[in-house]
This record gives C-alpha cells, sequence and structure tokens, in this order.
C-alpha cells in the first residue's frame, strides 16, 4: 500500500497537478478580471468614456419650479463614472424607482438653465434589459372599423421577416401611407405618434410594449429630442426594437434615457421648457476604469488587495518585475531544453533587461565594444600576475569608467548608441569579461567567442519576448500567470530527456547498421 | 543538414544518457551533496584514499597561509622533483610541475626556467583562489612527482595520459583513456582536443578513438595506432576505481588514475559529476550500462568482488 502511494505521489505528477491547478486558478483569474475589472488582453484597448449633458431650460414663471427629468438608470447596459446636476438655488433628489432627477425650488422667475451630467462606460449589450414581468394587457376597446385594420395589419405581418413584434412594426410602416389607416395614424405623424400606433396594435395581441426613449452616444453630437424606439416583452423577456428597420437591440454606443409612457421632462412652475442632450467622447485606459468597473460589479474588496490600487511608482517597478519569471523561463528553456550554454545563468536575461533600456541595436553594438575594450584592457592586464580580487576590481572600474566615458562622448556628440552605455549593470559587464578571458586563456579564442555568441543569442531571444508590449502588458495585467510560469519552471527540474545540442553531440552514437 | 534533429529515438534506444538525465536521474540521486566535500578538496581525498590504501602521489606539504609560501624549500627538502597543485582546482588548472631546482632557478617540466619569485606568486596566486572553482580561498597541495611509466610514451604529447574510470554503485561501467594532443596543450581534456580511447571494461581492450568527437586511428602528433594501446595493472586500475566508491560513497563518480612506473596504479583525483564524453569514446551508450548494473548486479559485494564480477561478465 506504502508502495503504491509513492508511486502515485511521483514528485512529477505532483508538479503536474499543481501546474494544473495553477492554470485553472489563472485562467478563472483571468476570467475574473476581465469580467469584472474590465480588464483587456491588449495593451492598446481603451475604454470610451461619454459624458452626456442635459441642458434643461425654461422660463419660470414666478411660482414654485418642480423640475422632473428623466434620466439613464445603470442596469440599462451602461456604467456610470459619475453624475452631477447643477441648479443653483434647487433642491435635488434622485426617485430612483422611476430613475428620475428631481429639481425643485420655490418662486422663481425668469429663464431657467439647470443642468445634468453623466459620465457612463461600457457599453455592454449583453445586459439584460430591465427584466420585470409586466401586467397583463388589455386588449384595446375598437370600433369595429378599427378592429378591422388591426386584422388587416396582422394579416399583413405573415409576409413580414422576423419575430411578432418585427413583422407588426414593419407591416405598420408597410401601411403607414395607406390611406385607409389615416383613421388612427394621420399622414403626417411624428414617431411617438408611430410608436404609440405599434403599441396599439401589439396590445391587440396582448403583447406588453412600451416606448424607449435613447441617445445615441456620437462625438460633439447635440440634440433636442432623444430618438425613440419601442420596447415589447416577447419570449419572457424585455426586447429593443428600431421603429423603422424594426432591428432588435440597442445599437452600440446607444444610451436608453427613459422608458415606459411618462415623459421625458416635466416642468411645473414654468413654459416653454425645453431639455438639449449633447455628447462628448474621451478614452481612458481599462486599467484606470478597472477601480470603477470593481466597484460598479460590487467587487472592490478583491480590487483593494491588488496591485493596481497602489501609487503609481510602485505599481511600475512591479511591472518591470513582472516580466522577470518570464525571462527566467526563456533561459531555463535554452539551457535545459535547447542546450547552450551562456557565461553565468543569468546574465542573458540581464543583459536582455538593459537592451529592452537602451532599443537593441544601440544596445548591442555598444555592449560589444565595451567587451571588447575591456577583453583587450584584460589581457594587458593579465601579464601583471594580479592576485584574484584586486584583479577583478580593475575590471569593474575600468568598466565605470569606459561607461563615463562613452556616456559623456555619446553625449557632446550626440551619438545616442555610445550614450546608451549607461544602462549596463556594471557587474554583470565585468563579469562577463573576466570570464571571458579566463576561458579564451583556457580554451582558446573559438570555445570564448562560441561562449560569448550563446550568451548574446540566449539574451536576445530573451529580449524579444520581454520587449513585445503585449506580453508585458498580459504579464502584468494578469499576473497570476506568473504562478504557472513557476510550476513550468518547476516541472523543467524534471526533464531527463536530451537536449537538443545533445542531439548533434552524440551523433556518433548512432551506429549505422541500427 | 538537419536530420540530428531526429536523433532523440535512436540515441534512446542505444542507451545514451543525456546531462538533463544524468543531473536529475543519476547525480541528484546517488549523489550526495554533503560527500562532494571528500572529492572537491584534494587534501581530503588523499588522506582519505591513504587511510584504506589506495595509492596516491605522496604528499609533501601543505601551503596554507602566505606567510608559509617562503618555507616551500624547507618543506621539499630531499626532493629533487615534486609538483604544486591547488586543492580545489579542476581540469589541471595551476598545477606546476618542477623537474630539478638549483640555488637560484625552477625548471619546469614544460621546460620553463622560473627564479624563486615567479614559484612564489605561482603559489600566492593558488592562495587567493586563482585557480579554484568560485575563486575561493585555497591551499597549495605539494605532492611527489609521478614517474610515469614508458608504455604510454607513444600514445601521448607531452602531458600525462590518465584513465579515467566511471563507477556507479561500486562497479566500473565504462571506461577510457585520455591522450594530450599538441593541440590539447598538454592537457587531457577532450573539449579541448585531447584524444580520447575507450576501453573495454573486462579487457581493457581499445574499443574506439576520438578526437573533437570523430572516430580517429592514429594520434595526430605520434602517428601511433591507437588500438595498440595496452593498460597494464587493468585489475589494479578497475580496483582503485571500485575503492573510490567505497572511500567517499558517491553512487557515480569518476576516478582518474595515472600509471606510476614503481608504484603501479595511482589515483590522481576522483570527479562527482564526470562529463558524458566517456560516451562518444566508447561508442556505447552509459544508461544502457547503469541500467545492467541496477537490474542484474549483485549488491554487498567488497571492492575486489565488484571488479572480479566485472570482468567476468
Amino acid at each position: 500500500m506504502k508502495l503504491n502511494l509513492a508511486r502515485f505521489f511521483t514528485i512529477r505528477k505532483v508538479l503536474s497537478f499543481l501546474l494544473l491547478c495553477a492554470i485553472v486558478y489563472s485562467a478563472y483569474s483571468i476570467y475574473y478580471k476581465v469580467k469584472y475589472w474590465g480588464f483587456s488582453l491588449s495593451p492598446k484597448a481603451v475604454t470610451d468614456v461619454w459624458t452626456v449633458d442635459a441642458k434643461v431650460s425654461f422660463n419660470a414663471l414666478g411660482e414654485n419650479v418642480k423640475v422632473s427629468l428623466a434620466v439613464p438608470n445603470d442596469k440599462d447596459g451602461f456604467k456610470i463614472l459619475s453624475e452631477e446636476v447643477v441648479a443653483k438655488g434647487y433642491e435635488i433628489t434622485r426617485d430612483k424607482v422611476n430613475s428620475r432627477v428631481i429639481m425643485t425650488a420655490p418662486l422663481k422667475t425668469g429663464k431657467q438653465n439647470l443642468y445634468y451630467r453623466l459620465s457612463i462606460y461600457d457599453d455592454a449589450q449583453n445586459v439584460a434589459l430591465n427584466s420585470l414581468v409586466p401586467a397583463k394587457v388589455e386588449r384595446p376597446i375598437l370600433s369595429d372599423e378599427e378592429r378591422l385594420q388591426m386584422s388587416k395589419i396582422w394579416k399583413l405581418s405573415q409576409n413580414q421577416k422576423g419575430d411578432k413584434v418585427q413583422k407588426a412594426i414593419l407591416a405598420v410602416n408597410q401601411e403607414v401611407n395607406n390611406p385607409t389607416m389615416s383613421l388612427i395614424l394621420p399622414i403626417t405623424h411624428t414617431t411617438k405618434e408611430f410608436a404609440e400606433k405599434v403599441i396599439q396594435v401589439l396590445a391587440y395581441k396582448r403583447i406588453p410594449a412600451r416606448i424607449a426613449r435613447t441617445i445615441k452616444l456620437e462625438e460633439g453630437r447635440k440634440t433636442e429630442k432623444p430618438d425613440i424606439m419601442l420596447e415589447a416583452y416577447l419570449d419572457g423577456r424585455w426586447k429593443l426594437y428600431d421603429l423603422v428597420s424594426a432591428k432588435i437591440g440597442l445599437p452600440k454606443n446607444w444610451v436608453i434615457v427613459q422608458r415606459g409612457g411618462v415623459s421625458l421632462l416635466d416642468v411645473k412652475g414654468g413654459e416653454d421648457s425645453i431639455v438639449v442632450f449633447s455628447v462628448l467622447k474621451s478614452v481612458a485606459s481599462p486599467l484606470k476604469m478597472a477601480e470603477h468597473r470593481a466597484k460598479a460589479n460590487d467587487k472592490l474588496w478583491s480590487y483593494n488587495y491588488s496591485m493596481y490600487t497602489l501609487p503609481v511608482f510602485e505599481q511600475n517597478t512591479l511591472k518591470w518585475l513582472m516580466i522577470f519569471p518570464l525571462a527566467i523561463l526563456v533561459v531555463v528553456i535554452m539551457r535545459n531544453i535547447i542546450g547552450v550554454s551562456t557565461m553565468g545563468t543569468f546574465t542573458p536575461m540581464l543583459l536582455a533587461m538593459s537592451l529592452v533600456r537602451t532599443g537593441f541595436w544601440p544596445g548591442l553594438i555598444c555592449f560589444s565594444v565595451m567587451i571588447a575594450l575591456g577583453l583587450v584592457m584584460r589581457s594587458v592586464v593579465a601579464k601583471l600576475n594580479l592576485l584574484l580580487v584586486p584583479r577583478i576590481s580593475f575590471v569593474v572600474i575600468f568598466v565605470i569608467l569606459l561607461i563615463q566615458c562613452l556616456t559623456v562622448v555619446g553625449y557632446r556628440f550626440n551619438y545616442s548608441i555610445v550614450s546608451s552605455a549607461i544602462f549596463f549593470p556594471i557587474i554583470i559587464t565585468a563579469w562577463i569579461i573576466e570570464r571571458a578571458s579566463i576561458t579564451w586563456e583556457e580554451e582558446g579564442a573559438v570555445n570564448t567567442l562560441k561562449e560569448i555568441l550563446f550568451t548574446f543569442i540566449t539574451a536576445v531571444v530573451t529580449y524579444f519576448v520581454i520587449s513585445n508590449e503585449y506580453v508585458r502588458h498580459v504579464m502584468f495585467a494578469f499576473n497570476e500567470l506568473n504562478l504557472v510560469i513557476l510550476f513550468i519552471v518547476m516541472l523543467l527540474g524534471t526533464y531527463t530527456g536530451y537536449r537538443l545540442t545533445e542531439l548533434m553531440r552524440f551523433a556518433p552514437l548512432i551506429h549505422k547498421d541500427n | 543538414m538537419f536530420e540530428w534533429l531526429f536523433n532523440g529515438k535512436k540515441l534512446r534506444e542505444n542507451g545514451v544518457l543525456g546531462m538533463n538525465d544524468r543531473n536529475y536521474s543519476v547525480i541528484a540521486k546517488y549523489n550526495k551533496r554533503s560527500l562532494y566535500t571528500l572529492v572537491d578538496d584534494k587534501v581530503k581525498t588523499k588522506r582519505l584514499a591513504n587511510s584504506i590504501n589506495i595509492n596516491t602521489p605522496k604528499m609533501i606539504g601543505i601551503i596554507e597561509f602566505q606567510y608559509q609560501v617562503k618555507n616551500l624549500l624547507d618543506i621539499v627538502k630531499g626532493y629533487d622533483t615534486f609538483v604544486i597543485k591547488p586543492a580545489h582546482g579542476s581540469g589541471g588548472k595551476g598545477v606546476l610541475v618542477i623537474k630539478k631546482y638549483d640555488a637560484e632557478h625552477f625548471y619546469s617540466a614544460s621546460g620553463d626556467v622560473l627564479s624563486f619569485k615567479d614559484v612564489y606568486q605561482h603559489i600566492s596566486n593558488t592562495l587567493s583562489g586563482l585557480f579554484s572553482l568560485g575563486g575561493k580561498y585555497d591551499v597549495a597541495l605539494i605532492e611527489e612527482a609521478v614517474n610515469f611509466s614508458d608504455v604510454f610514451k607513444n600514445f601521448s604529447y607531452h602531458g600525462v595520459p590518465d584513465v579515467r574510470v566511471i563507477v556507479y554503485k561500486g562497479f566500473p561501467a565504462m571506461v577510457m583513456m585520455r591522450l594530450a594532443t599538441k593541440e590539447s596543450g598538454g592537457r587531457a581534456n577532450l573539449h579541448q582536443g585531447a584524444v580520447g580511447v575507450g576501453l573495454d571494461v573486462s579487457t581493457g581492450c581499445p574499443l574506439k578513438a576520438v578526437m573533437h568527437n570523430k572516430p580517429i586511428l592514429q594520434h595526430p602528433d605520434t602517428h601511433a595506432n591507437l588500438m595498440d594501446l595496452k593498460v597494464p595493472f587493468w585489475r589494479e586500475h578497475l580496483i582503485i576505481g571500485s575503492l573510490a566508491y567505497d572511500m567517499t560513497g558517491l553512487g557515480y563518480l569518476g576516478a582518474d588514475i595515472v600509471l606510476d612506473e614503481n608504484r603501479g596504479p595511482m589515483m590522481l583525483e576522483v570527479n562527482a559529476r564526470p562529463g558524458l564524453a566517456i560516451q562518444i569514446a566508447n561508442g556505447k551508450g552509459l544508461k544502457s550500462r547503469l541500467q545492467e548494473i541496477d537490474e542484474t548486479y549483485p549488491s554487498g559485494l567488497s571492492a575486489e568482488e565488484r571488479v572480479d564480477y566485472v570482468l567476468n561478465h
């Protein structure tokens, strides 16, 4: 029994299991962050933030004034970033049930301008529309002639495409210019009247329907009247319909301001009231919007313990750190799977990090020059037979002076290639020089150049992985992936297969006659 | 051009041991880290070897501190020839062989004439860790020079030929002889261009010779026919390897053995992670050999019994 257990819990199996756990956890975490915090996989993704201004103007008649304005509801797809009312001298209350803002003031006279400003983001098409089940609709009481028209329309609708409501809309559209229809719907009619007619037609079949007022979010748009659409309750849920094309759903970047038969704006104690909507668009990065989204989704507690709430400086440092595990993974693969030998385990990684800051070619050229100069200097010093620590110290100081000279010269003569020297880690540079010169003495120039070349190749591969904008964004925004890398690295620690270079090295061991 | 990419399967079939496999399945499993110090320090190794009667070059003295450097002449009094080597060196780094000396100069085996100051400097460098692994402070070991047997005279250019025995669980598993060439600069490291001759474990006869991974038949400098190589005292060579297991407890080790004209085979050093080039020199995979030992070889034998078992199978 004990033996079986031991076989079951081999290191490799345990690590594979942990890796699987890490993958599942990361997948969930990524899903969570995308869904509730609005994180995006792309570094270039932006969130549109719309600012909708409603300006209410009217002439007050010297009485108590009560203004009631229908406003968008945050359950209607869009999320509200901020909401403010500018109405001097007015008392502001909110009617959450009917989603209206009510502004009251005693004894006002003259021209009044009240402002309501709303910033919204996230055009969430999928968010279910108000799902309240409506009361049963009573059939309207109709005259015989009207009833005839109704059945005519429904008959006509049979030839139209779509669901019942779509068919009805299209049929009414078609019949609108027909003189026989004028009894109920005059030839010149408003969209609202048209919508009311459709509602009536639907009521004939006991389909609940209502008017929805919407605004199209469009840069710099100014509109007096919101567009009217139709909402109908079909197949157990509310659906939104365009009144001309009968398309289902709210088009992208539209927002519902108000729904139901009630008016958009009610002004008591005033006349000539008018509301003008204007729309302004701005963009924000998803990372910046994350807090609002987390709050909107009631997930603020988890967000508060994430690194995205840290001050910018700490965040930038962490963003830099979060790329390291991937770079380490590259080094592990290069060494244990590919099988190239490099100078020092993580030297290529640190070199790649420097290249990210200097730019690829300038960094590579400058670094090669530094190594070459260092090697020349080191070979001169080799003849002095210095003791180990002073000799390495000499190389370090030489590298520091070299960096200083290159940077000053680069700055004076405006060669950015030369001045990138300052970004290379001194100790790493000195170490490569020391190591290379010892290898040179012991194993010859060919082996040394080979080793330097492999170090550079590994650094370049690492550079291309970590300098990729997408990779850096993903590793920061979805840092739980580092847990996956952790277990991959551990699992690679149990890899006993041949290294790629060994396939070539051991080629003489393949017998031709086999 | 890229057909080598598909060598994996055949290598596996031929039982070739890869580096990852060696590290994970063999070294990590059978070589305890704490035992490494026994073989990393040549002074320790030598004392251990002497305690169980393994032949090694006799130790003349050690220089541990800078102030002792000047005592060199007192230490080597009575010896015409001696070797200075770093206790933690590897791959022959920092080894200085003194053939003779007079009131003013030392004469090295490679033909250099060195002043006293030069030699003192060499010892100081050794103490400061110039030749040691990781540059740690070191000790200079002074020992008797080996009187190399003439048998191998024609098979090596300048340097010292040695026999590398891979010992697995106390059984000699694979053997090769390493011969210095002009290109290797008198050193016996295969990747520097030395010749490796695989030897049959049970007979000591040459199987194959390689230089830079390519098969050869003649020594590139002396032109001796490498298939004529014959190692005397074969059993004694293997017994030293086998005893190295008893001495260190390392399940997988490489013992480097040289042949002294007067004293027979002597152990120079033990390596806790011997390389895999021996497979190419033998033309055989090591993994299948290790598996054979794992599966069919008996346990609980003494060093000599193990060697006899290997010689008869």
